[in-house]
């Protein structure tokens, strides 16, 4: 085998989100008697199961929607967590793993395009962290910018996590004893992480270069209402 | 690095004494224990080399310009790594002081960040609950909020987006109403999907013109009317709260001239309209008890007189902060004025508030000019003290009537001697606790000068102290005078003796 040793690699681990919290995002989009719910916010699934009902419940008397809305929102989000404990049982393989995370939102009249990598390996990231130094360095005053980072951060680290855990399951069925490599191709395979040999080594530098300072950098653009308003018709648009 | 020569090539930075241990060419225990990731070898993107790159670039950063705090977002588009590690090294080097160590630096971000607390009304947007399809009005559950604006434009509360924008739309061109073409002068009503607007006497006639039907589709823009509040609508305002709670669809239909959101900001600007909402929002689906209305109803002229004075006494009261209890004392009651005011009246001992009694009824009977005695039964300040327990004020009306028997005072007469009576109680009560405040204050002045004073005299101790030192030095600097001089001497002899030149001996004096 490879001394390898240098590259982090670790033997897999049980499925979880790759952050100091285990969180799990949760989308709804739910239509029903003329109107429409919209929703996305983070759950832990540590939590009992009833609280689902009840959260449902307040949701739809909070917002005084027709109560049809109770039962369609809890089995949404049930469906959601059920989704996240079939994964929990598996493997996943986190090597060293940097992957670029992207961000392209709107929130109300805040526009957000910014790139950074982040590590899948390291159990103590904090999306909601980043998020508010985000906002707080960049002078973001609108509250609601700050969870909507956080939450694109968590869906783009779910999906991979999903997919080392599938990654992980295929080439726990190829054949053994070719650990050392088949994690080097596995991590490479996903098209995402970055060549870290190359980055890391002795003669490259960590500092970027300049070309890629403008893609890593982030953009913040504020909307006038009537630039919110075409994009929100465009958007119902295409979600037809 | 704390450079001790301020040469021309190097300069001078500040940090921290308790950082000194920082070295520009190593790396410090301190460091290795804190980053312990980097340098226990397990990671070809964690080694000391990596760690010290990251340190030396985020410093140097920080050094091209000491008098900008900077912001971890600045520096993170320039260094490849995992972004929660490079946080990490950047809040270390923060916290130890080796960025961003700078007096004014420290403080604006505190400050900031208290005053920039901006709540949005209604739903977040991220939440979308629309009417229909293709509406995209957004029905909005109103919870209490402020908004503050950064360009210093005062908006009222509670404004939202659509209101601000909208207004800044057309701030020039002149509306005419889309149905009867005339001039639209305050307020205006314009259709959610397309760009007609009717005014207001249409949209109040239901002529929406063409198929624009549902008067759903209509929002209301434009608020000159609604900028006036009068006693009246403030009042209504007021008891439309107390009766329907939080159902502000209710209480703009019982104000009618003003829409809800304006009946929403009034209410929060009233001093105790808050609590009202606190108080009512907890008990949304419970009914009002119809015995408070219709008393209400039996006294309504004189109840608006003197809730408009109980209000202005409670805006006084309310005022200051500290007089908590007081203002809970409102929002604790129950929903009939009478029993606040008898409460209120109860808070006083028995004897302060017969004292007030009498007070009042002599005060009340010279403006009505009536004899005194109609007011003498042994039961009434009794009755008002009994009141304080809450009985329904009906029947201590017809107590009080079957007690005076033939005296047959008018009600509105006896209700407005106990509400004088309670105003003087409160009154009384006020001024206690304006003695009370009088006098902490007075104690908090003497603190402040007595602690200023034993500043003085510490500052007087150094300062004979330091002239103390002063003088031993000055001992000390003369006996070196002296020890000089006798060398001196010394020399010129021992010169003299070996016989040194006169010339020689001029030069050296010089």
């Amino acid at each position: 085998m490879k001394a390898l040793g240098s590259s982090g690699w670790k033997g897999p681990v049980k499925f979880r989100m790759p952050t100091a919290e285990n969180l799990v995002p949760i989308r709804l989009d739910i239509q029903s008697e003329g109107q429409r719910y919209k929703d996305a916010f983070t759950w832990n699934p540590s939590d009992p199961d009833n609280e689902v009902v009840v959260f449902a419940k307040r949701t739809v008397k909070d917002l005084k929607l027709p109560s049809a809305f109770i039962t369609q929102i809890a089995q949404s989000i049930q469906s959601q967590l059920s989704d996240f404990r079939a994964f929990e049982g598996q493997d996943m393989y986190t090597g060293e793993k940097i992957i670029p995370i992207k961000l392209d939102l709107r929130v109300n009249h805040t526009l957000i395009k910014d790139q950074f990598l982040w590590d899948l390996n390291n159990f103590e990231s904090d999306p909601e962290e980043f998020a508010r130094t985000l906002c707080k360095d960049l002078g973001v005053e609108d509250p609601e910018v700050g969870p909507a980072v956080a939450f694109a951060i968590r869906e783009q680290l779910y999906e991979i996590a999903i997919q080392s855990v599938a990654s992980a399951r295929e080439s726990r069925l190829s054949k053994k004893g070719r650990r050392g490599s088949d994690h080097g191709s596995a991590s490479k395979a996903s098209g995402l992480s970055m060549d870290l040999v190359k980055l890391f080594s002795f003669k490259s530098s960590v500092v970027r270069k300049r070309k890629d300072l403008d893609v890593y950098e982030p953009v913040v653009d504020l909307l006038t209402s009537e630039e919110v308003d075409a994009l929100e018709a465009r958007e119902e648009r295409h979600a037809r | 690095m704390e450079a001790i020569d301020s040469s021309a090539e190097l300069e001078l930075y500040t940090i921290p004494a308790q950082s000194s241990w920082f070295l520009w060419d190593d790396i410090h225990e301190i460091e290795r224990r804190e980053f312990e990731e980097f340098f226990s070898e397990s990671s070809i993107t964690r080694t000391p080399k990596v760690y010290k790159e990251y340190r030396d670039f985020i410093i140097n950063k920080f050094r091209e310009d000491t008098s900008r705090r900077l912001t971890f977002t600045s520096i993170r588009k320039f260094l490849v790594g995992d972004v929660n590690l490079l946080q990490k090294v950047f809040l270390f080097l923060d916290k130890w002081g080796l960025i961003n160590f700078s007096p004014s630096l420290n403080d604006n971000d505190t400050l900031s960040s208290v005053d920039n607390a901006k709540v949005e009304q209604g739903t977040p947007a991220g939440i979308r609950v629309t009417a229909t399809p293709n509406s995209l009005r957004p029905i909005t559950a109103p919870p209490l909020v402020e908004q503050r604006t950064v360009s210093g434009v005062k908006l009222p509360p509670l404004t939202s987006y659509s209101d601000v924008f909208s207004d800044s739309k057309k701030p020039d061109d002149v509306l005419l109403c889309g149905h009867c073409a005339e001039r639209c002068d305050s307020a205006f009503y314009q259709h959610n999907k397309s760009i007609v607007n009717i005014c207001e006497k249409c949209f109040k006639n239901g002529s929406y013109g063409g198929e624009n039907n549902a008067a759903d589709d209509f929002k209301l823009v434009g608020d000159s009317a609604a900028a006036l509040w009068t006693e009246e609508e403030t009042l209504l305002l007021l008891e439309s709260v107390l009766k329907h709670g939080d159902d502000w669809e209710l209480i703009a239909q019982s104000v009618s001239t003003k829409s809800r959101l304006d009946c929403i900001s009034k209410l929060i600007e009233l001093p105790f309209g808050e609590f009202l909402m606190g108080s009512t929002s907890g008990r949304l689906s419970s009914a009002v008890p119809t015995e408070d209305e219709d008393t209400e109803q039996v006294k309504t002229d004189v109840q608006e007189h003197e809730e408009t004075e109980t209000r202005e006494e409670n805006e006084d009261e309310d005022g200051p902060p500290a007089k908590r209890k007081r203002v809970a004392l409102i929002s604790d009651s129950d929903s009939s004025l009478m029993k606040q005011v008898a409460t209120m009246a109860s808070k006083v001992g028995p004897s302060v508030a017969t004292a007030a009694a009498k007070a009042a009824i002599a005060a009340l009977c010279d403006e009505a000019s009536c004899p005194k005695e109609i007011f003498d039964t042994g039961d009434y300040t009794d009755s008002t003290v009994d009141r304080a327990d809450g009985d329904k004020d009906t029947e201590m009306e017809e107590q009080r009537e079957e007690k005076d028997g033939p005296q047959g005072l008018p009600v509105a007469l006896r209700i407005r001697a106990s509400v004088a009576t309670a105003l003087g109680a409160a009154a009384a009560q006020a001024k206690i606790l304006a003695d009370q405040e009088e006098r902490e204050m007075e104690d908090l002045a003497a603190t402040v000068i007595d602690q200023q004073l034993k500043k003085v005299q510490s500052k007087l101790k150094f300062l004979d102290q330091l002239e103390l030192i002063m003088d031993a030095e000055e001992e000390v600097i003369e006996g070196g005078k002296e020890t000089i001089l006798q060398e001196r001497i010394s020399v010129l002899q021992c010169a003299f003796r070996s016989g040194v030149t006169k010339r020689w001996d001029h030069t050296y004096v010089k």
